[in-house]
């Protein structure tokens, strides 16, 4: 053998050396940059589950401490800092309350997003809007005062609890109201209303139902 | 070799001065001294949480020293080595890396210094004393709420994501794109990280608008790159076409809303938190033991209709 055929040879022998090495223990990998420096999702935390156990222990029993939602209006409208120390829920530091309420009401609208319905015999205007469409936020997650940010130590967990509670919403309450609501329609409702603002956001005052029936 | 004697003598004098200048006033006997440790002053947002941290520190009667990482994560710890060696009796931290900091705040626990950190969160529940921390998740889902309402249900936009390694990146981008998501019509041409800076958001926007010239909108992880994306926009001509999202609450976003040249952002509450840190503090020392680990700061929507509610970094009735 030459000695340049020798010095092909281990240089051949070398790189195919380096190759293996070098893809079985990388330098670096390249990963997409959603992935990139995310922190490690919980393994432990299982949010269907959870919720599926939340959903039938707590949330449906709980809905009895539900305030009537006409009688929460008027004490809004009353006095907003008393409404929110007798009925609202806040998670941490803010300006948003939530709120647990029930009603039973008459649907004088529907449309593809929303039911609306008047409270009072009689009335023919829009009172509360039960939404029918995607269902985004924290507003059952915060509204019943059964969950604690501090009970879940990791926050990301904790928003997926409140993802999973709102897909349950849209696949096993909202297909029945969108329905049984047609304007004239009797509707008894039990769900959770967020209230940033006091001046707009009674006019009028959205829920997410997690709870509708025909009574 | 006399002519120089001066000038050495000068030179030591002022450096000397710089390095005292850079600890802070001197602390008055007995009065025990609180750090605060922010991430980056290159940010006005983390400068009006810090200079909070300060003055609510200050006014409960602590002697206050600040800190700037530079957002860098070795000069965090050194900041660190630095506070733990003098003694301080507290710590307000705004960290660099969620979970590069940890060690950081395990030392400082050990000395038997307590941790409160602001705004941004650490990947450990049991080793700074509380967090108080933006709801970035929700504060963005009320974003993509308002994005979609604003934007259309279809449409082509871009997101500029701020530093990868930090939770609050992913918190707002995830909030957001767990309602965008939701409407097929809504295409993402592109997502690119601008680090949370203003220079590099017109840097990367001006390079994606070449390959990218009709897009709708834009959702950045912050108002700095928010800032940064309006002004390549408006360098582009396209200012009037391509909807800005932002993410903070800073003054000249907030200002840009009310000229109705950017169309929203999340007000988040940075002196809100650096005064509830520096209560937990001062409690802590006192010897209430009983302080929430996580207390989540609700972010605010700001848009056209509501944006003279607000100004200075929260609501205009709070000041």
């Amino acid at each position: 053998v030459t000695r340049g055929r020798r010095q092909f040879i281990i240089g051949v022998t070398v790189a195919a050396a380096t190759a293996a090495l070098l893809y079985f223990l990388p330098l670096f990998h390249v990963v997409p940059l959603n992935q990139a420096g995310q922190p490690m999702a919980s393994t432990a935390f299982d949010a269907v589950k959870f919720v599926d156990c939340f959903w039938s222990e707590r949330l449906i029993p709980g809905a009895a401490q539900a305030v009537d939602a006409a009688q929460l209006v008027a004490a809004v409208q009353q006095d907003p800092k008393v409404a929110r120390r007798s009925y609202g829920r806040s998670v941490g530091l803010g300006a948003v309350y939530f709120y647990l309420v029930a009603g039973t009401g008459r649907v004088v609208s529907a449309k593809k997003r929303a039911v609306g319905l008047s409270l009072t015999d009689g009335n023919t205007h829009v009172q509360v809007w039960l939404e029918t469409d995607k269902i985004f936020g924290n507003a059952v997650r915060d509204g019943t005062g059964l969950l604690n940010v501090n009970d879940i130590p990791n926050s990301q967990d904790f928003n997926a609890v409140s993802s999973e509670i709102n897909r349950r919403i849209e696949v096993q309450v909202l297909p029945a109201l969108q329905k049984s609501a047609s304007v004239g329609a009797k509707v008894r409702f039990v769900g959770c209303a967020e209230i940033a603002d006091e001046e707009t956001d009674l006019h009028p005052l959205r829920i997410v139902p997690f709870i509708v029936e025909a009574p | 070799m006399n002519r120089f004697v001066p000038g050495i003598f000068t030179t030591l004098v002022l450096t000397l001065l710089v390095l005292l200048g850079g600890c802070g006033t001197p602390a008055k006997p007995g009065t025990p001294r609180i750090a605060v440790v922010i991430s980056t002053l290159n940010n006005p947002w983390f400068i009006v949480l810090g200079n909070a941290a300060k003055e609510y520190g200050t006014r409960l009667g602590y002697d206050v020293v600040m800190f700037d990482s530079q957002n860098d994560p070795a000069k965090e710890a050194a900041h660190f080595d630095n506070l733990i060696a003098s003694g301080y009796a507290a710590v307000l931290f705004n960290p660099t890396d969620a979970d590069g900091s940890i060690a950081n705040v395990r030392r400082a626990k050990k000395a038997g210094i307590p941790v409160f950190c602001m705004d941004r969160e650490i990947n450990a529940t049991d080793a700074a004393v509380s967090q108080i921390l933006s709801d970035n998740y929700s504060g963005c889902v009320s974003l993509g709420q308002y994005f979609v309402k604003q934007v259309g249900e279809s449409g082509k936009f871009v997101e500029l994501l701020g530093l990868v390694g930090d939770n609050n990146t992913w918190n707002r981008s995830k909030g957001f794109h767990s309602v965008v998501d939701r409407y097929p019509g809504l295409k993402m041409v592109a997502q690119q990280s601008a680090d949370f800076d203003r220079a590099k958001a017109l840097e990367v926007m001006e390079a994606i608008l070449q390959g990218n010239p009709t897009i709708d909108a834009v959702f950045c992880g912050n108002d700095a790159m928010a800032m940064g994306a309006y002004q390549a926009l408006v360098a582009a001509g396209k200012d009037k076409q391509v909807k800005v999202f932002g993410f903070d609450g800073a003054d000249d976003v907030v200002k840009l809303i009310a000229e109705g040249k950017i169309v929203a952002t999340g007000m988040q509450f940075p002196k809100l938190m650096a005064r509830t840190a520096a209560e937990s503090a001062d409690k802590y020392l006192k010897g209430e033991r009983n302080l929430p680990q996580k207390t989540p700061v609700a972010v605010e929507l700001v848009h056209q209709t509501n944006v003279n509610k607000y100004g200075d970094y929260g609501r205009k009735e709070e000041k």
